[in-house]
């Protein structure tokens, strides 16, 4: 580990204080057209971007190679199947939270929005409940409903001044009271056949779900990568202050964040439903902790500014990896929960020891 | 059983006496309790006067919205109105519904049928019901050194015995299953009550049992999604040994159907306890075998009853045998043979006449 950083170390003596990088708009990848970069810093952060992320594959690759010589049935081609469709919700809903992370800020509406739109999306496709059959616009219905809890959450957030741990925090409450509102007592259940297929299909030994999930995983990588919203969202969270006194709009951006997340929570919501097979209320339940843990463990910081989707979804395989490994090698049901954490710690451990000088302050 | 008769009766008396020393050290400030409403084991309240107060958790799963309805039916039937709270398991806000429901209106003519969050809730509702001479009737949760019979008008608290449920899923499991193949058990969260009763009640099973083999044990914490992946990952363990799965309540029993229909698996037998709506329907279209009703409805309708019969004095509580004031409820195993009588639940009205009101207890809460 020790090898990885060194021949960063001239890079980082171009800096003019040790933690001058903390503050370092433009990080994902930047290269000029974020506003307030010089080349040095960019190169600096991408530098400890890339250093991170080896460092966050390392740690996937020692719980996948622990795993595999431990347990037969993890190193089967079945199983790597199932880790996909496993990881397919946590890597949407990681995506989305990705956007609200890279800002700086907090994202705990999850739990709320996926029961809102869990509900929504199975009251709306052909259900037995009501005798709505909307198909796919009540998915798309459902993630706009998904991006409009967002955009609230950021409204609330940047007009308001709340911080957004409230906001969002709100927002759940809001949205599993819209949810238990919607679900008056009986689960709907799907009847959808196309909404169905999404868990029960396979193409090429893959549920239908992983690939949309592939697919929603690039998508937000592309915006991230090529949008504003996505590059913005990673300036504002290395150096908000600058940004603003660049000229950009940044409660706007922070705003669409926001909404960019909703909108993919949304989608998670709707994959939750097809794989539950009807309407659950507590589909959501723990999944903020997870997204987050998922974007901490591949190097998405809550500091804010750096990491990215794809480093996100690093996280996302080493969380999936370890709760498939941990019942295929026979870990006791009853130690599984306390050595799931320690793995947790030592993986973020793992994770940002190499950039641990460069974090500066940690809250 | 006479002996514990008396014991009932001399602590009642006891409690009388020290409530009548409280009361005149009050020197009769509140007007209620000096018109001789406040204290005793029977009461003397107007129906109109009563208030009917439904506790539970939260209203976003089957059962407990059941319960709900089921409080609200019996409440319709004396002319009256539920009062329904929901406290998000969270401990500290069901003590506050508790408080501000006795603080507000005339606590002695208050009924209340909670569902304490854990089993540590129990003391603190109870004492303050107790103090405030509102009617209580506890269910599921209970420490086992707090009894009711110590209590004037802590009614009963009522559960259901976990082993048994357990059990009796197991066994229709496998019969299902030709008494001979490999099961996988889906755990509750484990440091529940609950969860490790139930799953005596399997091993118990499994002790009938010796050509079925127990193939892994794995807790989902009564969480569909967890219940789905953990089933998933254990199909990819053990193939086509899995001839059962046995899941300690419905939802992990539909998240475990939902994962042998993505994996493209047919002809394993699925157990569950609760009897929800849609574990119903799976067992009518036979993606499941069976599962165990406490009866929501009942639930939320006979705690109300007893403590309205108590409040109007029809039920005088010291009266109550003491083995039925904390007790064992009836349950039932549902299968395919007889899901249609339970798909529609109708609450038999009868069945919360102030005499009737303990036919369904089977024994005492053993102490254990």
């Amino acid at each position: 580990m020790a090898g990885d950083t060194t021949p960063h170390a001239p890079t980082r003596s171009l800096e003019p204080a040790p933690l001058a990088d903390a503050p370092a708009p433009g990080a994902g990848g930047g290269n000029g057209d974020a506003p307030g970069t010089t080349s040095g810093r960019a190169r600096a952060t991408r530098s400890a971007d890339v250093v991170q992320t080896r460092a966050s594959l390392i740690a996937l690759a020692v719980l996948v190679v622990v795993f595999a010589a431990i347990s037969p049935q993890f190193r089967t081609v079945g199983n790597l199947q199932q880790i996909i469709d496993a990881a397919a919700v946590l890597a949407v809903l990681a995506t989305g939270i990705t956007f609200v992370l890279l800002l700086g800020a907090i994202d705990l509406s999850l739990p709320g929005v996926i029961g809102a739109c869990a509900m929504t999306v199975s009251l709306l496709v052909a259900n037995s409940r009501n005798t709505q059959d909307l198909g796919l616009l009540g998915i798309g219905l459902t993630i706009l409903l998904g991006a409009g809890f967002g955009l609230l959450s950021g409204v609330l957030s940047t007009r308001l001044r709340i911080p957004t741990f409230m906001t969002t925090l709100g927002m759940s409450a809001i949205g599993l009271g819209i949810a238990t509102i919607l679900f008056a007592g009986v689960r709907p259940v799907v009847l959808d056949e196309g909404l169905g297929a999404w868990a029960a299909h396979r193409i090429g030994g893959f549920t239908v779900m992983s690939l949309l999930a592939v697919a929603a995983v690039a998508l937000g990588w592309a915006i991230q990568r090529w949008t504003r919203i996505g590059r913005y969202a990673a300036a504002i969270g290395g150096a908000e202050d600058i940004v603003l006194l660049s000229g950009v709009p940044v409660a706007r951006y922070k705003t669409l964040a926001f909404g960019v997340a909703g909108a993919f929570y949304g989608l998670g919501a709707v994959m939750l439903t097809a794989r539950l097979g009807s309407g659950v209320v507590e589909a959501g339940a723990g999944t903020d902790f997870a997204a987050i843990t998922a974007a901490v463990i591949g190097g998405t910081l809550l500091s804010g500014g750096r990491g990215g989707v794809l480093q996100s979804m690093i996280g996302v395989l080493a969380l999936t990896v370890l709760a498939n490994g941990l019942i295929l090698t026979g870990v006791s049901p009853y130690v599984q929960q306390a050595v799931q954490g320690v793995i947790v710690v030592l993986a973020v451990a793992v994770a940002t020891w190499p950039v641990r000088r460069r974090l500066g302050v940690v809250k | 059983m006479a002996a514990r008769m008396n014991r009932t009766r001399g602590t009642a008396l006891i409690g009388s006496v020290v409530v009548a020393l409280a009361l005149s050290a009050c020197g009769g400030e509140s007007s209620a309790e000096a018109e001789g409403e406040g204290s005793g084991s029977t009461g003397n309240c107007a129906p109109e006067d009563i208030t009917l107060v439904g506790q539970v958790r939260n209203q976003t799963n089957p059962y407990e919205a059941a319960w709900l309805a089921g409080g609200d039916a019996f409440a319709e039937s004396v002319g009256l109105e539920q009062q329904k709270l929901t406290y998000d398991g969270d401990s500290q806000q069901q003590q506050e519904q508790i408080r501000q429901v006795l603080a507000s209106g005339d606590a002695s003519c208050t009924v209340i049928n909670a569902l304490p969050n854990g089993d540590s809730d129990t003391t603190p509702i109870v004492n303050a019901a107790d103090s405030a001479d509102a009617w209580l009737v506890t269910q599921w949760n209970k420490p086992a050194d707090l009894d009711p019979t110590e209590y004037e008008r802590w009614i009963a608290h009522l559960t259901y015995d976990g082993v048994e449920s357990g059990y009796q899923i197991a066994k229709a499991l496998f019969e299902e299953m030709g008494g001979s193949g490999g099961v996988i058990a889906l755990q509750g969260i484990l440091d529940t009550a609950a969860a490790q009763d139930r799953f005596l009640g399997l091993q118990k099973a499994l002790e009938e049992y010796p050509d079925i083999e127990l193939l892994d044990d794995q807790t989902a914490d009564f969480d569909r999604a967890t219940a789905l992946e953990v089933t998933r990952t254990l199909l990819t363990q053990h193939g086509d040994k899995v001839g059962g799965v046995w899941a300690a309540n419905d939802d992990m029993a539909l998240g475990a159907v939902q994962a042998l229909e993505a994996a493209g698996v047919d002809g394993v037998a699925v157990a569950g306890i609760d009897a929800v709506p849609e574990a119903l329907e799976a067992i009518a279209d036979g993606s499941m075998t069976a599962t165990v009703s406490s009866d929501g409805p009942w639930q939320g309708a006979v705690g109300l009853a007893m403590g309205y019969c108590a409040a109007t004095g029809e039920l005088d509580v010291a009266s109550i045998d003491a083995d039925d004031r904390a007790f064992f409820a009836e349950q039932f195993l549902i299968t395919e043979d007889n899901v249609q009588e339970f798909s529609d639940p109708q609450l038999d009205m009868s069945e919360f006449d102030c005499d009737s009101l303990f036919s369904r207890a089977t024994g005492p809460i053993a102490a254990s």
